[in-house]
């Protein structure tokens, strides 16, 4: 049967609270209980989750101040006990979801990044998100080879081994779907940060610069596009016009300091960084020179953008001057009036980002916010602005501009160029509404 | 960096003969190995607009017929219209400038090529490579016979596939951008009453793990497939059709040494449609679904699996598609299934 999806009745609370306090000494169990009983009225009258009444009655006091907590008064475990680390398991809650109704299966389909969990820029590799065409295959690492061939002086064919022996680079770049919000052309649907932006992500990547790997093989004059084919049961293949493979075009084998995850492509993969997700094929295989583009299922049928007169444009590669405040957002509510820092995240597929503002008012005036940390090209950039919340409502947006002087548009400007029906590339202006009471919801302003 | 870098560590490693003899420039690191001919010619299955890259073959729409009724209208639809979520084929010729466009391969897709190339390299979606390229051009051709693009005694070959016109060709054009031009107003930027806040629908994303009591879709595809499969069987009963209820044990299945040889099949080849129940196939668990197919004896359910069945309610493709499986792990698959779902 469906899982209906309800809050939980007295009955079902108390029922909870008192497995979860199984295990504990007769005494924190009394505590445990009589707190849960507390938490029941707190969490009827709550209408947004994890407000500061429930959450804060089901803590048990005996691990509060003055008390010594029980993790204080016993050994915890020794090492080599996870190999592997983990996160903590009250960290449970931070992991990748889907959209379901979006694809028809879990195999061809995708997966977003929990943007309001995350710290800085990087995206911890367990959360990256996930683009699947074929499913993820299970690859041997020495039985997969990388050809390059076509228009060039010598074919050649690379183990592992061989393509790990070249001098290695490693930049922080974001890597996005070009259908990243794409679902919101018509309107506002999607109730999450996660669902709206989390087609997103950012890592250090480490490899050889595909200009390195061309140079060996000796491109010939005529040789003006690649194609770049994964090794899944997909086969996913991109045209690449030679200029990117010259320019930043990255083979990659490592993020974030470890070889990369089956879902980014084990064992190796093409990053584009700044490009459409797509054109950055994983479990790579294959790179053939050629004189013209292939014009491949995924750059005619899918990532095409189809405009409102009925044509479509094409090789729509650059991923443009984007942003979107992380906290607050419907995940992340203001938790009390006060003093907040506003946070988000701003990206640009052709360079640097230059500045954020942030307005408060729907866009009628704008206010500059700082960028913090690393301020890297074609890298996820963490923007802060510092204020005061009394409890008014808000209309928060974030608008970036990058060093090309490219200033994030409105989804007005953006609907009046192209319809609403390109599905990819929409880098509108974002709005959330921020009630007086602290929720935030996904709105559009017209 | 790295140019200043490379002069002095290949000068290095030759110095050193620290490389195998097969540097032939200073400026070559020499890694990997020349690929021969054939080890391309296995992967190379690339095709374009202009038909290079296609292997001698030829396919006609009468063939294909036969083909793609076996192998792609599971998903695709027995006239290309497409179950459930799965690809549209076939229609939408004069929607793309309209509200709610249909993009199909008769509609949007610009190069005929693009069809063979995609076939060829990942259909069936269960059973990637598994066709020989005359498969492939006989069920293109059946294809672009259902959009109307050939006629219906039209034999696709590799002769002949670069000279047919699809009828969006001309309608794509290259990348503009930037093409909207926004500038840095800092204040008085637009009139305050002129905003109108349009607000999301609730309901429409599955938000549970933060919000409490959310009434949504679900979080995964399993689910979400039941919770529509639920709204549909309530829907048919509110007209008064009588509908088969799923029904599942309380109980997890205790599995023979066959089914849990058959595990591994079942998850690699038979899960995109059993696992959700998609295409008419019986879910996997669902007792009330695979009682009366059990009840046949599993003789008769190998038999179909294997070869093949045409049932009421869909079609099952002989081993899935996955022509490359034994029968021997096809029947542990069955078994997997049938034991998993009493």
């Amino acid at each position: 049967m469906a899982k209906i999806i309800k809050g939980p009745t007295t009955r079902e609370l108390m029922s909870q609270l008192a497995s979860e306090s199984e295990g504990l000494s007769t005494n924190d169990r009394r505590d445990f209980l009589r707190k849960g009983i507390a938490a029941v009225g707190g969490v009827a009258a709550a209408s947004v989750a994890g407000t500061a009444t429930a959450s804060d009655a089901l803590l048990n006091s005996n691990n509060l101040p003055p008390n010594e907590p029980t993790w204080g008064k016993q050994l915890g475990h020794g090492v080599i006990e996870y190999p592997y680390g983990n996160p903590s398991k009250f960290e449970s809650d931070v992991v990748r979801r889907t959209v379901p109704w979006l694809t028809a299966e879990s195999i061809s389909s995708i997966s977003m990044t929990p943007l309001h969990e995350l710290k800085g820029i990087i995206t911890p590799n367990g959360l990256v998100f996930e683009r699947y065409h074929g499913g993820v295959p299970t690859i041997n690492p020495e039985e997969h080879r990388l050809i390059i061939h076509g228009l060039v002086e010598r074919p050649l064919i690379f183990t592992m081994e061989d393509l790990m022996r070249f001098p290695s680079e490693s930049h922080i770049k974001f890597l996005e779907c070009p259908a990243n919000g794409g679902m919101e052309w018509r309107g506002a649907q999607m109730e999450a940060l996660q669902f709206t932006h989390g087609m997103l992500s950012c890592c250090e990547w480490t490899g050889v610069p595909l200009r390195v790997l061309l140079e060996e093989a000796g491109v010939k004059p005529e040789g003006k596009w690649v194609l770049a084919e994964g090794a899944d049961g997909a086969h996913m293949s991109r045209s690449i016009p030679i200029e990117k493979c010259l320019d930043d075009a990255l083979i990659v084998y490592a993020q974030n300091g470890e070889m990369l995850r089956p879902e980014q492509g084990y064992p190796v993969r093409l990053l584009n960084p700044g490009w459409e997700g797509n054109t950055s094929i994983k479990w790579l295989r294959r790179l053939e020179v050629g004189d013209k583009p292939w014009h491949h299922r995924e750059e005619t049928s899918k990532y095409t953008d189809l405009m409102a007169d009925g044509r479509a444009r094409r090789f729509t590669f650059v991923q443009e001057t984007n942003s979107v405040i992380t906290s607050p957002c419907p995940e992340k509510p203001i938790l009390s009036p006060g003093m907040i820092e506003i946070e988000g995240l701003a990206w640009s597929g052709r360079g640097k980002i230059k500045q954020v503002d942030v307005s408060f008012d729907g866009g009628v005036s704008w206010t500059p916010a700082n960028l913090k940390g690393l301020v890297l090209e074609k890298a996820l950039t963490r923007f802060s602005l510092v204020t005061k919340w009394d409890g008014q409502p808000w209309l928060l947006q974030a608008r970036a501009i990058d060093e090309t002087g490219y200033v994030q548009p409105t989804l007005k400007q953006l609907r009046e160029v192209r319809g609403v029906e390109s599905i990819y590339h929409k880098n509108a202006i974002h709005t959330w509404k921020v009630a007086n009471t602290g929720e935030v919801t996904n709105v559009q302003l017209s | 960096m790295f140019n200043s870098l490379k002069p002095t560590l290949v000068a290095a490693a030759v110095a050193g003969s620290l490389v195998a003899g097969s540097v032939n420039a200073g400026e070559s690191f020499g890694f990997g190995r020349t690929a021969t001919a054939e080890e391309i010619a296995g992967w190379d299955i690339d095709v374009r607009p202009d038909g290079l890259g296609l292997p001698v073959g030829e396919g006609s729409v009468e063939d294909g017929e036969g083909l793609y009724e076996a192998k792609c209208a599971v998903c695709h639809g027995l006239f290309g219209e497409g179950e459930g979520r799965w690809p549209v084929l076939v229609g939408g010729q004069g929607t793309l400038d309209q509200d709610r466009p249909t993009k199909t391969v008769g509609s949007y897709w610009p190069f005929a090529s693009t069809l063979y190339d995609y076939i060829y390299r990942a259909m069936p979606f269960t059973a990637p490579r598994s066709l020989t390229p005359n498969e492939t051009y006989a069920i293109s051709a059946y294809i672009l016979y259902m959009n109307e693009i050939v006629e219906d005694d039209f034999v696709l070959t590799n002769e002949n596939l670069g000279d047919i016109k699809m009828p969006n060709e001309e309608n794509f054009f290259v990348d503009p951008r930037p093409d909207v031009k926004n500038t840095r107003c800092m204040s008085d930027c637009k009139d305050p009453d002129s905003i109108m806040i349009t607000g999301t629908i609730g309901g429409v994303t599955p938000v549970s793990h933060f919000v409490e009591g959310a009434d949504g879709p679900a979080a995964s595809h399993e689910e979400q497939h039941a919770l529509e499969q639920a709204k549909e069987k309530e829907r048919l009963k509110a007209l008064g059709v009588e509908v088969e209820e799923e029904s599942h044990s309380a109980k997890p299945a205790e599995l023979s040494a066959a089914a849990k040889e058959g595990k591994a099949t079942y998850e690699g080849a038979c899960a995109a449609c059993h696992g959700m129940g998609i295409a008419g196939a019986p879910k996997l668990g669902d007792q009330a679904a695979w009682e009366a197919r059990i009840a046949q004896g599993m003789d008769v359910l190998v038999d179909h699996a294997i070869n093949g069945y045409q049932g009421d309610n869909g079609i099952m493709p002989a081993k899935g598609g996955r022509m490359d499986l034994s029968d021997e792990a096809v029947a542990n698959a069955v078994a997997y299934m049938a034991e998993s779902s009493q």
